[in-house]
């Protein structure tokens, strides 16, 4: 049976198209216009990857902020459901899921059938996200792909106090005038960022294993800071950005 | 301009029942009156007092003059084409933008002249301080009298004695301000009255616990909250007399609230007041039905008409939004209980104590009955903070949830 998960976010889209365990192929793009249109090229281009026909699809379940935009799919699914089926289907162990996407974070709790037990997610401020990281990386004028490695590469953390995505930035700033090293400032984002995600981690109770799914799972940096301040090893996928539209497609399959 | 809104939605109801008379729920007929109430407010003709939630309204209906909350009003005044301009005016005067919605409103439709003039103005310590400082702020720009009503947080015989003397020492100030006397007579009519509105409620109340719930997610919003204006008075009566009639007219025919219902919900504090989809999504994807809102509740027993203020002072002492978040929380887990719900959604209204101080330990409360809470942080007043899609993710999400789980029940 061939199905395919969609996730239209609000920075990229992706479709993954599942044969029973297989994973056939996967597309992503930015959503940089209207979400029925970025959602058909995706898929067009994920059918093409995969030599089939869209006629072959049994299922489509869509995800993520647009979920209710794509118009040729058959039901839509919240975004927590999703990263927590897709984890559970690579890390059976997984009871923790942190998904960091472009502009959301949450933190999900699922059970070891992989059902959603708790979960929290930022809701007023957009720090703590892949975009408020895009942000800060362009203050230090640094590309976003190495920020993470950077960081790492830190001797010091400097203290970013404020919370809110806009005061950040300043702070950064500041830090930036008074000399500090970027590799520093890097260091004292990511640290600020998982302290705001162990707060989210504390409200739904973290057990172990740790995932981490989103794009922003892409940043060692990130990763690294989180391990050390959950004081765990966090799992990340090879494609950690494609969970939710894994999660969909998985969805597809097992509907009715 | 607000007297016309009031008028035009009098009007715009009563055109809309006589066109077709099956029309007239009992929401319209609450709609009706507050529009009423709305166009008494607003026409200078009564003596008016503004007065803070636990305040007993019932006493100043009976002395004749007009009596309403200041959150009732901000709530109204948020669905006027001017909403957001006050919203502007109470932050460019110096009131942060994330301090409680309902008393920004009311700051900012003062400010501008929008709120009519008070005789006298009356707060309660509960159930907040925002409340107080607002009506304080109020009654500097009205230059008016503001009579502060203590209410004990435990009820006790000697706090309620209290209480009781001074809701006396409050009637005769409201006397003294507007020139009304307290007529026995009347007062002992209103606490009749009172007591029939009490029992029909309580009536309402149990039929909204039967599976399936007669009533849908709109029918009793801010039910609890808003009819106490009407405590008193046969207007209060008939309002809850026709809610009651129609709940009983939907059991009759076997038809609940909500088609189908499949997911039984509680919504803690207060509604999102400004235009939404939320109930709407809730009910047309999930089967999803607000069962119980956490002040539709009778948390007091009947009022002696001989001697009323003993009475009124247990039942604002009882109200589940004064004294200890404990008290709150037994409250909120007995109605979970009683309605036998699936899940509860907690706005966490923006800058409240009740909204989000109190959240962990009504989570973990409801936690120990199998009862989860999705915690949202929303401005139940500002729309120009409202996230749509956002919120419909997370209860999206908590709808996956609840589905996944055993019901508690």
């Amino acid at each position: 049976m061939i199905t395919a998960g969609i996730d239209l976010g609000s920075l990229s889209t992706k479709v993954l198209i599942l044969e029973d365990d297989d994973i056939l192929s996967t597309s992503i793009l930015t959503t940089e216009e209207e979400g029925a249109l970025v959602a058909k090229k995706a898929m067009d281009e994920a059918i093409k990857k995969a030599h089939i026909s869209f006629e072959e699809l049994k299922n489509i379940v869509s995800t993520g902020y647009g979920r209710r935009l794509v118009p040729f799919a058959k039901e839509s699914k919240s975004e927590m459901l999703c990263h927590a089926k897709g984890s559970h289907w690579l890390f059976p162990k997984a009871r923790t899921i942190i998904d960091v996407g472009a502009e959301s974070s949450k933190a999900i709790r699922i059970n070891e059938g992989g059902a959603v037990e708790d979960f929290a997610g930022n809701d007023k401020c957009a720090a703590g996200t892949g975009v408020f990281l895009d942000t800060m990386a362009k203050a230090l004028e640094v590309p976003l792909e190495e920020i993470g490695q950077l960081s790492l590469e830190h001797k010091g953390k400097a203290q970013i106090s404020s919370m809110c995505a806009v005061f950040a930035e300043s702070e950064v700033v500041s830090h930036i005038h008074k000399g500090i090293p970027r590799n520093d400032i890097l260091a004292g984002i990511h640290e600020s960022i998982a302290d705001r995600i162990f707060g989210m981690l504390n409200r739904i109770g973290m057990k172990n294993d740790v995932v981490m799914t989103g794009g922003v799972a892409k940043n060692i940096g990130m990763v690294r800071a989180l391990e050390e301040k959950l004081g765990t090893k966090i799992y990340v996928s090879e494609y950690p950005q494609m969970i939710g539209a894994l999660g969909a497609a998985l969805i597809a399959r097992n509907s009715k | 301009m607000i007297l016309q809104h009031f008028e035009d939605q009098e009007s715009g109801i009563m055109n809309a029942i006589k066109k077709n008379p099956e029309s007239a729920s009992p929401r319209k007929k609450l709609a009706l009156e507050t529009a009423r109430l709305g166009k008494r407010l607003y026409s200078n003709a009564d003596d008016l007092v503004w007065a803070g939630p636990l305040v007993p309204f019932d006493l100043l209906n009976a002395m004749e003059v007009t009596p309403c909350f200041a959150e009732f009003i901000a709530s109204i005044l948020v669905s006027t084409d001017a909403g957001p301009l006050f919203f502007e005016n109470a932050e460019q005067a110096g009131y942060a933008s994330d301090t409680c919605g309902y008393h920004r409103m009311l700051m900012g439709s003062a400010l501008k002249g929008m709120i009519p003039t008070p005789k006298l103005l009356i707060s309660a310590m509960s159930p907040c301080t925002g409340g107080l400082a607002a009506m304080e702020n109020l009654a500097r720009v009205f230059k008016k009298d503001l009579f502060i009503l203590h209410i004990p947080q435990k009820e006790s015989d000697h706090g309620v004695r209290i209480l009781a003397n001074h809701i006396r020492n409050m009637a005769e100030s409201v006397s003294s301000h507007t020139g009304k006397v307290l007529d026995k007579d009347r007062l002992r009519k209103a606490m009749e009255n009172t007591n029939k509105t009490r029992d029909i409620l309580s009536n309402i109340y149990k039929l909204a616990q039967q599976v399936p719930s007669p009533v849908n997610g709109r029918d009793l919003s801010n039910f609890g909250i808003v009819l106490p204006l009407f405590f008193g008075t046969e207007v209060g009566i008939e309002i809850a007399q026709s809610f009651y009639d129609e709940l009983k007219s939907r059991i009759k025919a076997n038809r609940s609230g909500v088609p189908g219902e499949r997911i039984r919900l509680m919504w803690l504090q207060n509604r999102i007041q400004f235009k939404n989809n939320l109930v709407k999504m809730l009910e047309k994807e999930f089967n999803a039905s607000i069962v119980i809102d956490e002040l539709n509740v009778i948390t007091w027993d009947p009022i002696d008409p001989e001697d009323p203020y003993i009475g009124l002072a247990r039942r604002s002492i009882s109200s589940p939004l004064n004294g200890t978040v404990e008290r709150r929380v037994k409250q909120i887990v007995k109605l979970a209980e009683a309605y036998k719900i699936d899940g509860a959604i907690n706005p966490c209204h923006w800058g409240c104590r009740q909204g989000t101080g109190a959240r962990g330990l009504i989570d973990s409360s409801m936690k120990e009955i199998g009862v989860p809470v999705l915690n949202l942080e929303v401005d139940c007043v500002d729309p120009r903070n409202f996230a749509e899609g956002q919120l419909i993710t997370r209860i999206e999400a908590f709808m996956e949830m609840i589905e996944s789980r055993p019901s508690p029940w």
